[in-house]
């Protein structure tokens, strides 16, 4: 014990001398001057605290780069500020009458940070890796990835997929030759960042490449600090960050020299009904199907047009956010005509009478064949902004004599439960596969896919014409009919498959001296997708 | 002669530690696999409408998901007798490289905490014992009783408050000031990040020794043959030199090392509130998200890192106090 003792007393001695020393050797050259320059921003640098650390790296195969920009890497084609699709490092595309060929031509300037130069092989490397790698990016649609040339490659896929264009948009292209598992760590790219130094938990920082092809990014070096939302507050409060991602909550506060960017986005939050009649059938994991008071359409459509979703807006998301009628609010494949009048409790009342629903023992909740209109809504506890919305919505059903209770659990109480009872989701996203999967009828299969089992073959067939269009400017026709065609949809108008409420703005804080040009309409996540097109950003003060 | 207690004395702590970690392995691997979080769907996220079936069925694969329990404990158990924990399904890297890396950021922590929670600990113990009664004695009471009390992330977030928000005297978050380069970090900012998470760690040793030291004291001061001392005109700080701190020494040590486990369990809170990378942040993450591997490490190695601390205030006895032998039976 004795020499222990010594042995640490003695090492920390060292340490605090050591301390001492190395503080007063650089106190007047080191810190002192360094210091400041390190803490604000400037077209060298800017601190931002917008969250979106990937723990297990920055190798795209497994899905890094999925939102926002993927910095180290570049994509064939990319998203602009409107969502239109633009060539990045692809010049060209076609794809097959069939849809089962993509024929794509890559720029034959580019190179990776190493100097290397990026080919053909390695786009088709990417996408072969990327399908078999058990990552976050879905390419499981693709049979082979094939280089003809040194710029020309050949996706070849199992299906048609029209929604396979969001992988030439989201997947970074890695060099073959330094892909390893080490990558994720280190990653080389085509991008306009390369990495500095990654210290994990709590800041990456990046410098420009060299190397990239495109114009050169306005910020030399970029800092990421991964912090909770209110130390990011802090810190932007105190002049360390330029970017800060903050909630609603927060977003009503002023900050000296930062200006609010209240970003729209297409991060819904809407009402889940089971669509079916509880039959007694359950899931493979035996969970319990549907539900007999939301099977009835007259519900569904009255809870539609009961909600009042601007006062949702104003009220849960102090005027944070905007109305959604569908899963895809903003988006060029949205149906523009499948919007309704909402807040209106007598055409609730009148939908509700023309179904059948009467309050034939006057208690205030209406009753139909025995039937008493009543049902659970669940939410996720630990999400305050989903329990105010439930709440809220509960209030304004009770006046047409719907009674629902509001219920918080945790995930995994909620996924038994959530194919008989309604659900508070939360959604939103670039890829119409997302829309796909939430209203086709062999999607749902007893998992968050299609939870409420909604089927209707007309629009599994619309839905169907859609995926397997040749392109997304083909599809896009089919995904707004499916919405509504002034005939059927699964909106509210048709068979108000769910009640969607609101989408939620994303609130970040951004310096007066910085200029971000218009940001896109945000998927869910909020933070990293403001950095879609961060090589684009400019400082404007000196 | 004085050989074999010691032969005894390893041999029976190497059993029972390696009986220990068995035991451990099993519980960690059984229960984290009845938790209800599945580590794909906790992997994907909100990501779940665009990950097709297939694709879930290929993330299970790479981490082995799709094998059944027992099957994967013995692949464990097999990987880690040849020194392999493992790889981390949250980092995407070694489960070796993963602890060593945290642990290195923790260490630092630890050890200042553990210094601190016990000089400042026995100090106020002595204090409090020699003067019990007096206003001196009721204010140590007071804060020991108040910090064994209240809960490690609110004393933790009340002094990031006051410290950082309000003062602006410590930084609010992480190991290192933003945007420098590791090699450029001065071992002054280093302390400065250092130096609230460490003092909000001790605080939960403090209370607790504090107490244990004043309770033992009033106990010596009340024997016979301190009243015989004091008799004999030995003023009242030299009969704790001299009588009282030997007397308090050993259950203060066991204490002492005792502290190392909860210690581990407040970092988790502290390096949490702190945002500081150490260990206890990984183990939230790993725990949150099911990631089995990383976290039955994580309890094996903390399971090693307690039961060393015990072996050594074990192996301090017989050197504090010469009547105590290793092994027991001689006398």
């Amino acid at each position: 014990m004795g020499k222990r003792k010594q042995v640490l007393l003695g090492s920390l001695g060292t340490a605090l001398l050591g301390a001492v020393l190395v503080g007063c050797g650089s106190g007047p050259t080191g810190s002192g001057t360094e210091e400041p320059s390190a803490q604000t921003g400037s077209a060298e640098q800017i601190v931002l605290a917008i969250a979106g650390e990937s723990e297990e790296g920055y190798d795209p195969t497994l899905g890094w780069g999925r939102y926002g920009s993927p910095l180290f890497q570049s994509t064939l084609l990319k998203r602009d500020a409107d969502l239109n699709i633009i060539n990045d490092l692809a010049t060209d595309y076609r794809v097959s009458e069939d849809g089962l060929t993509w024929t794509v031509t890559i720029r034959d300037d580019a190179v990776f940070s190493d100097g290397e130069p990026l080919t053909a092989s390695d786009v088709a490397y990417t996408f072969n890796q990327a399908a078999e790698s058990g990552g976050l990016t879905d390419v499981t649609v693709l049979e082979e990835a094939v280089s003809i040339d040194d710029t020309t490659l050949e996706l070849r896929l199992n299906e048609p997929q029209s929604t396979f264009v969001n992988r030439l948009i989201t997947l970074g292209i890695v060099p073959e030759h330094a892909h390893g598992p080490d990558y994720a760590r280190t990653p080389i790219g085509s991008g306009p960042y390369q990495m500095v130094q990654w210290d994990e938990g709590q800041q990456l920082i990046v410098e420009t490449n060299p190397n990239y092809y495109g114009e050169a990014p306005g910020i030399d070096r970029l800092v990421f600090l991964f912090v909770e939302e209110d130390a990011a507050f802090a810190a932007a409060k105190a002049g360390e960050a330029q970017v800060v991602s903050v909630p609603q909550a927060l977003a009503v506060q002023t900050i000296e020299g930062m200006t609010l960017y209240d970003v729209t986005s297409v991060d819904n939050r809407g009402l889940m009904f089971p669509y079916v009649p509880a039959s007694g059938e359950t899931t493979s994991d035996g969970d319990p199907i549907g539900n007999d008071v939301t099977a009835d359409p007259a519900i569904r459509q009255a809870v539609n047009y009961a909600v009042d979703r601007q006062a949702l807006v104003d009220g849960v998301l102090e005027g944070y956010g905007s109305v959604a009628y569908g899963p895809v609010s903003g988006l060029a494949w949205e149906e523009p005509s499948a919007a309704i009048e909402d807040a209106q409790p007598e055409q609730a009342q009148e939908i509700l009478a023309a179904g059948g629903w009467t309050d034939s023992n006057g208690d205030g909740v209406l009753e139909k064949d025995g039937l008493t209109a009543e049902f659970t809504i669940l939410y996720p506890a630990s999400d305050s902004t989903r329990q105010a919305l439930a709440l809220t919505t509960a209030e304004m059903l009770k006046p047409i004599g719907i009674q629902a209770n509001v219920e918080g659990k945790s995930w995994d109480e909620i996924e038994p439960a959530m194919h008989s009872n309604v659900v508070v989701f939360g959604w939103g996203s670039h890829d119409q596969t997302e829309m796909y999967n939430l209203y086709y009828s062999q999607a749902a299969q007893g998992d968050f896919y299609n939870a409420g089992y909604y089927a209707n073959q007309a629009i599994d067939e619309t839905l169907d014409l859609a995926m397997g269009a040749p392109s997304e400017a083909e599809a896009i026709a089919f995904w707004k009919a499916a919405q509504w065609d002034g005939d059927t949809g699964f909106t509210a108008k048709g068979d108000a498959a769910w009640a969607w409420l609101v989408n939620l703005d994303h609130t970040y804080f951004v310096s007066d001296c910085l200029n971000i040009g218009q940001p896109q309409v945000e998927p869910h996540g909020h933070g990293w997708p403001i950095t879609a097109n961060i090589a684009g950003w400019e400082w404007t003060c000196n | 002669m004085q050989l074999r207690p010691i032969v005894t004395f390893t041999a029976q702590k190497l059993l029972r530690l390696g009986l220990l970690l068995l035991a451990v392995a099993i519980f960690t691997f059984v229960l984290l696999s009845l938790s209800p979080i599945d580590p794909v769907q906790a992997y994907i996220g909100a990501d779940m409408m665009r990950i097709s079936p297939e694709q879930q069925q290929l993330i299970a694969e790479r981490w082995g998901l799709d094998q059944p329990m027992a099957v994967r404990f013995w692949d464990w158990l097999g990987q880690l007798l040849q020194g392999n924990w493992g790889t981390s399904m949250v980092f995407n890297q070694p489960v070796g490289e993963v602890i060593a890396k945290r642990f290195w950021v923790s260490v630092q922590m630890l050890a200042i905490a553990w210094l601190l929670s016990g000089v400042l600990g026995l100090g106020l113990g002595i204090l409090s014992g020699a003067l019990a009664g007096s206003w001196i004695d009721r204010v140590i009471r007071l804060y020991a009783y108040t910090l064994a009390s209240s809960p490690t992330f609110w004393a933790a977030l009340l002094l990031l408050i006051v410290f950082s928000v309000s003062l602006r005297v410590t930084p609010i978050c992480c190991a290192a000031p933003p945007g420098v380069l590791a090699g450029d970090v001065t071992i002054w900012q280093h302390l400065h990040h250092l130096l609230l998470p460490a003092i909000t760690l001790s605080i939960i040793g403090i209370a607790n020794i504090t107490l244990h030291t004043r309770q033992k004291l009033i106990d010596v001061l009340h024997s016979d043959y301190i009243l015989f001392a004091r008799a004999q005109g030995e003023p009242l700080w030299g009969l704790i030199r001299h009588h009282g701190f030997r007397n308090l020494i050993l259950p203060a040590l066991t204490l002492q090392f005792a502290s190392l486990s909860e210690l581990f369990g407040g970092s988790v809170l502290v390096e949490q509130v702190f945002a500081y990378p150490g260990l206890g942040e990984a183990t939230v993450q790993a725990a949150l998200r099911s990631d089995i591997p990383l976290l039955v490490g994580i309890v094996f190695f903390s399971a090693l890192f307690v039961y060393t601390g015990n072996t050594i205030a074990d192996l301090a006895y017989p050197i504090v106090d010469p009547r105590i032998r290793l092994g027991g039976s001689q006398s």
